[in-house]
């Protein structure tokens, strides 16, 4: 088991930032979604065992983290958000401090640190003062660094944070790597879906410190059988017709995403009312589909109207807002 | 021909045993690691290492003096050395000399190479980075304490133990036996005043987050509260002559060495600052200003890293 969590609550004073969170996960990558103040960092910082929750039960590969901790972290790599750094120090230097500090000898800590900034492609910079480095630069290093020990689980905090387009691509090619070439599992918390999309095979969605959803992407994109693509053939008269039909059932149609194809929301799961309703005006179904949403349309239909207004979830594939 | 490693990629490692006190050691190395890279560093250990050679020439001078008087020599140095003790002093007061003067010299040098190590980890959010790995708030306290506490170990402590080999190592057998005992209550005093130094500093240090304000602070506090402590207790009011550090540590040192009354050449030259009545006061009162510095460290590292 990746992680799991029994009731957790986690309050500061007044503030309840995670509610009742219960969830177990598999997987080689999650993906943390949720708004701004979702909770992603204060998760994060529990399942490090950093904080400790209010209430609840935390297991991270099976440790109890409250118990635990440092067996816990010792399993653990984790990039957190900002430009955390120990100035002065050279990229290779930072990550083979890292490396000692989690236990490697002095010689096989400065090997880690050059294997690793090849691996993060800072292999050019290696020798530079981090100070001295990009946001992008930082962002890989501090990968490297939450690499330095071979965790089993690698936490990070929007890590495409800040990154130009290209950076981003290959931040996000390295993590596909680890993840197919048996490097540690990922847990990534993000709120750019593409991120998610493009990396991981499950998602957690958090919301106001509330889990929304929890599961595979698959799961979460799952066709709506209310929801349809359809394409008809007729004329203008007659495709009025079925539009008018469908509505008098109660459903919505609009424009799709492609040409000539109309989105049809159904008041029941039952596709029978689109035959029924071509019949009766007349066109030809060509086309007939349950909907699959994309992982955008799915998120902002799992979180709630007043998140959506306020998200800085972004699909993008740029700097996030 | 020689291999070459065209791409390593992702490399899984064997199980990793830290061995205790790794982390501290490792932290301790790196943090005296980047302050060595400072010219300031450099200046401010020179600068404390002129201290020590300063008092090496004393101790060779006062011996020679006190060898020529105890063989009993006719020549003009013997007949001043009877009275040696009284006019360039003997051992054991160059030796409080030399704590006394350089522990001013190292709170400089402690700044300058120590003020920034919990500083600017609070400023640039590095505590992230220490703590979200298997290292406990105790091997960061150690690591922190073993690389500030090198500061003063190098020059106070170890140039005390070279100053009494020294003096041991050229003074005739007759006064050899009387520089024996000085170690170590010698020692001890240069001990007590690098881990008050040193914890103080480190106290100071996770006040605030910026180790160059941080450095100044430490300097100015300590010449301030012992300006202040001593011009309150020349002015009558002896009990506020335990609130200067500097009266505390030259109260006690010479007290451990039994430096007796200041000679005519210490007189002169103003190496012998006045002293508090109590030597344990100023020992408690010492570590007073210690445990202060370690609440305050404690504390921050308490509010800064959970769990």
């Amino acid at each position: 088991m990746l992680l799991a969590l029994r009731g957790v609550d986690k309050r500061f004073g007044d503030t309840l930032a995670l509610s009742d969170i219960t969830v177990e996960l598999e997987g080689r990558a999650v993906g943390l979604l949720g708004p701004n103040g979702a909770g992603k960092t204060t998760l994060m910082r529990i399942l490090l065992g950093l904080s400790s929750p209010s209430r609840g039960d935390v297991e991270v590969l099976g440790i109890d983290v409250r118990a635990r901790p440092h067996e816990a972290r010792a399993r653990l790599g984790y990039a957190a958000e900002g430009p955390q750094r120990i100035p002065g120090l050279t990229g290779v230097e930072s990550v083979a401090y890292a490396a000692e500090l989690c236990g490697l000898g002095r010689r096989p800590a400065l090997l880690r640190a050059h294997e690793l900034l090849d691996l993060v492609n800072l292999g050019d910079a290696r020798d530079r003062r981090v100070e001295t480095y990009s946001t992008g630069m930082h962002q890989r290093v501090k990968v490297a660094m939450a690499l330095a020990h071979d965790p089993a689980l690698l936490l990070l905090d929007e890590p495409t944070t800040g990154l130009d387009p290209d950076s981003r691509d290959e931040l996000l090619e390295l993590l596909v790597s680890l993840r197919d070439g048996g490097g540690p599992a990922i847990l990534l918390s993000t709120h750019l879906l593409h991120d998610v999309e493009r990396t991981c095979d499950r998602c957690m969605i958090l919301e106001g410190g509330a889990l929304r959803f929890a599961g595979s992407l698959g799961e979460l994109r799952r066709p709506n059988p209310r929801h349809y693509d359809v394409r008809i053939d007729g004329d203008e008269g007659a495709r009025g017709r079925f539009v008018d039909t469908l509505v008098a059932t109660g459903a919505t149609v609009e424009r799709g995403r492609r040409a000539g194809v109309l989105d049809v929301h159904l008041v029941a799961p039952d596709p029978r009312v689109l035959w029924s309703a071509a019949e009766t005006s007349g066109v030809r179904l060509w086309h007939l589909e349950p909907r699959a949403p994309s992982l955008e349309e799915a998120f902002l239909a799992t979180i709630s109207a007043e998140a959506r207004a306020g998200t800085g979830t972004s699909t993008g594939t740029g700097a996030p807002p | 021909m020689k291999d070459r490693v065209i791409e390593v990629g992702y490399r899984r490692l064997p199980p990793i045993q830290p061995r205790r006190g790794h982390a501290a050691r490792t932290i301790a190395r790196w943090a005296l690691t980047l302050a060595w890279r400072k010219r300031a560093t450099k200046i401010s250990l020179a600068a404390c290492a002129m201290i020590a050679m300063a008092h090496a020439l004393g101790i060779v001078v006062v011996v020679l003096l006190q060898a020529a008087g105890t063989f009993g020599d006719s020549t003009p140095i013997a007949a001043m050395s009877l009275n040696v003790d009284r006019i360039v002093g003997n051992t054991q007061e160059v030796l409080s000399s030399f704590v006394s003067a350089q522990t001013y010299f190292t709170v400089i040098a402690l700044a300058v190479i120590g003020g920034g190590f919990i500083a600017e980890d609070r400023r640039y959010g590095a505590f992230d980075l220490y703590f979200a790995r298997a290292l406990r708030r105790r091997d960061y306290l150690m690591g922190k304490l073993l690389a500030a506490g090198a500061v003063p170990a190098l020059t106070i402590a170890l140039p005390f133990v070279l100053l009494w080999l020294l003096a041991v190592g050229i003074a005739p057998s007759t006064l050899r036996l009387s520089l024996l005992w000085l170690f170590v209550p010698g020692l001890i005093g240069a001990l007590v005043t690098s881990v008050v130094l040193t914890v103080t500093l480190l106290g100071v240090s996770a006040l605030g987050e910026r180790g160059r304000t941080i450095g100044v602070v430490f300097v100015f506090g300590w010449l301030l509260l012992s300006a202040v402590g001593e011009s309150l207790a020349g002015n009558g009011l002896a009990a506020a002559g335990y609130l200067s550090p500097a009266r505390d540590v030259a109260t006690m040192i010479e007290a451990l060495l039994d430096a007796g009354p200041a000679s005519a050449a210490a007189a002169a030259l103003e190496l012998r600052g006045s002293v508090n009545p109590s030597a344990l006061l100023s020992t408690l009162s010492l570590f007073g200003f210690a445990s202060l510095g370690l609440a305050a460290l404690v504390g921050r590292l308490r509010r800064e890293v959970g769990g």
